[in-house]
């Protein structure tokens, strides 16, 4: 059966929360929480049949990763926000166009239900390997 | 709540580039027991500085952290150092001023390349400012004066909680009612918290911040536009915003990674530049980075100060060249071209993109920061360090310039040095390794 996904714009950045858990500790499972999620609009949920709090493999050219799903407060259809962190940069793109500047923002990137039944193991991103 | 044995004012917090200055933190028996004026990463920052920290300096053997002296680990640092042909030494902007001045000089002994975080924040903005000019003022004169702000790209309530009370929503000498004689608005892809707080909100659609900023530069300058929209936005609610901007007294452009992550990166603040630049023939307009890390703007000015150049310098040639893309650290990683990293204040790790991850699992790593991260999971030294601020003092950098005086409020842990001490011994012992 083939996946039924939905095409998103993702664009990562910071949140209060990301901020307050990185000041406790990045390897603590409250930061976890904070930055392996993505945010998505109620029709891209309904789209996919979901419930907020489900997981989702959000995928890009550069990767994908399994997080949580959140629904957004803003309501923009296509456009899916996580926060910045190691997640996040699991989908985005080391391309700076010769200027330094990795591509944190404005990626294409498609979301699915998950098959997985847990997010993405953070261990093995520092391996490399994800 | 027992009274605090000791407070202290006006301390800097040393979260982001507000660097407020005016936290009273209430010291009990050697530990900091409550935080006041502090927004919540504030108080995260202060009041559990001590959780999670790197308890021993420690090196990598057969794959696991091992406590070693502090002088083991210095020498392990410097044999690292000496031996590698491409260093490159990143971080720095969560740490003070001094420390950069030690991290510089090694650079230069070891011909590696230092780089600090800008780069993968407003290190467009700096080439942006490099192309056009740079526009400059204090924040004390946006509370003060500006009676239209805009935020471009940037959500100030997640990422710089006190921006918007202690300056835009704030009264003034010249704004007695901050609701009425002050406008703000927003500018971003997504309706963000920031936006909910805000007097206008222009959403635009991602990727066309250049042609937004481009045809409000043609408005302004008396142009009609052949199309209909711009990103997203009627032209007449664009006329309407170029009406605005040049009708106000005083107007203030804060930018955020909306404009240098996105594309077009340093173009979109040269064209942010030459709008102000514009709007100044008719009225008064300044623009400001909303600057991340707490000194980040300090690691600019200090890096500029001792090599010549704000990020991405190469002393290679033993002379220091610039070159954004060629000496920044993502490139650096990604290419795979150095082979050891020397890690200030910085968790690249959890923050560079996955191509970084595959090189820094494959070289050595000296990581000296206060407390554990993805880094220093990794990293084959890891050194413990003072936080700065909270437990040794310095100087630090705001988002306007203004360099403010870092307070040391409590004792780090025992034999735990702030960052420029143990950089100081790196370098006196490489020099020493150098020589011989």
């Amino acid at each position: 059966m083939s996946r039924v996904g939905v095409k998103v714009t993702l664009t990562s950045g910071r949140t209060l929360l990301q901020g307050r858990t990185l000041e406790e500790g990045k390897l603590t499972d409250a930061y976890r929480d904070a930055v392996s999620y993505v945010e998505l609009d109620g029709a891209t949920l309904d789209a996919l049949g979901i419930e907020p709090g489900s997981l989702v493999e959000v995928e890009t050219i550069y990767g994908s990763v399994v997080v949580t799903a959140k629904k957004s407060r803003g309501e923009e259809p296509g456009i899916a926000f996580m926060p910045c962190g190691p997640y996040a940069n699991t989908v985005t793109s080391d391309d700076t166009q010769e200027t330094g500047m990795p591509s944190f923002k404005s990626i294409e990137a498609q979301v699915f239900k998950a098959d997985a039944s847990t997010i993405s193991d953070i261990e093995k991103f520092v391996g490399g390997n994800p | 709540m027992t009274e605090a044995e000791k407070v202290f004012t006006d301390v800097p917090c040393t979260f982001c580039g507000c660097l407020c200055d005016d936290i009273e933190v209430e010291v009990n028996d050697g530990k900091i027991v409550g935080i006041k004026n502090g927004c919540a990463i504030c108080k995260s920052r202060f009041l559990k500085h001590h959780e999670n920290r790197l308890e021993h300096p420690s090196i990598m053997k057969d794959g696991e952290q091992s406590s070693v002296s502090l002088d083991e680990a210095v020498s392990k640092a410097v044999e690292i150092i000496a031996s590698a042909r491409r260093l490159l030494i990143y971080g720095l902007s969560s740490t003070e001023n001094d420390a950069h001045r030690e991290a510089y000089k090694i650079a230069e002994l070891a011909g590696g390349v230092v780089d600090n975080t800008s780069s993968v924040c407003h290190g467009p903005t700096i080439l942006g400012v490099q192309e056009s000019g740079e526009a400059a003022g204090a924040l004390a004169e946006v509370r003060n004066r500006a009676d239209l702000v805009i935020y471009w790209g940037s959500n100030p309530l997640a990422a710089h909680p006190r921006h918007i009370s202690r300056y835009t929503r704030v009264a003034g000498e010249y704004i007695k009612d901050p609701k009425k004689d002050r406008k703000i608005w927003l500018v971003d892809i997504r309706k963000s918290e920031t936006a909910r707080t805000v007097d206008k909100f222009i959403k635009l659609q991602p990727g066309t911040d250049l042609e937004v900023i481009s045809s409000l530069r043609a408005l302004l300058r008396g142009h009609r536009l052949a199309v209909d929209e711009v990103g997203g936005i009627p032209v007449s609610e664009l006329q309407e915003a170029v009406d605005a901007m040049k009708n106000a007294k005083y107007g203030i452009l804060f930018f955020g990674l909306g404009l240098t992550q996105s594309k077009g990166r340093f173009r979109n603040i040269d064209a942010a530049v030459r709008l102000i630049q514009d709007l100044n023939s008719y009225t008064k307009w300044n623009m400001m980075p909303m600057r991340g890390h707490y000194n980040v703007s300090g690691a600019n000015k200090t890096s500029t100060w001792q090599t010549g150049y704000p990020y991405a310098v190469d002393f290679a040639r033993g002379y220091p060249r610039y070159q954004p893309g060629e000496y920044t650290a993502v490139d650096l990683l990604a290419r795979g071209e150095v082979d050891a990293m020397l890690n200030i204040a910085a968790d690249p790790a959890a923050h560079f993109p996955k191509a970084c991850l595959k090189t820094l699992s494959q070289i050595p790593i000296i990581n000296i920061d206060p407390k554990e991260n993805m880094t220093s999971r990794l990293a084959t030294v890891n050194i413990p360090v003072a936080v700065a601020g909270i437990e040794c003092d310095g100087a630090a950098v705001r988002m306007d310039g203004l360099p403010l005086y870092l307070h040391k409020i409590i004792d780090p842990p025992e034999g735990v040095l702030p960052d420029r001490d143990v950089l100081g011994m790196i370098y006196k012992k490489l020099e020493k390794e150098v020589k011989k």
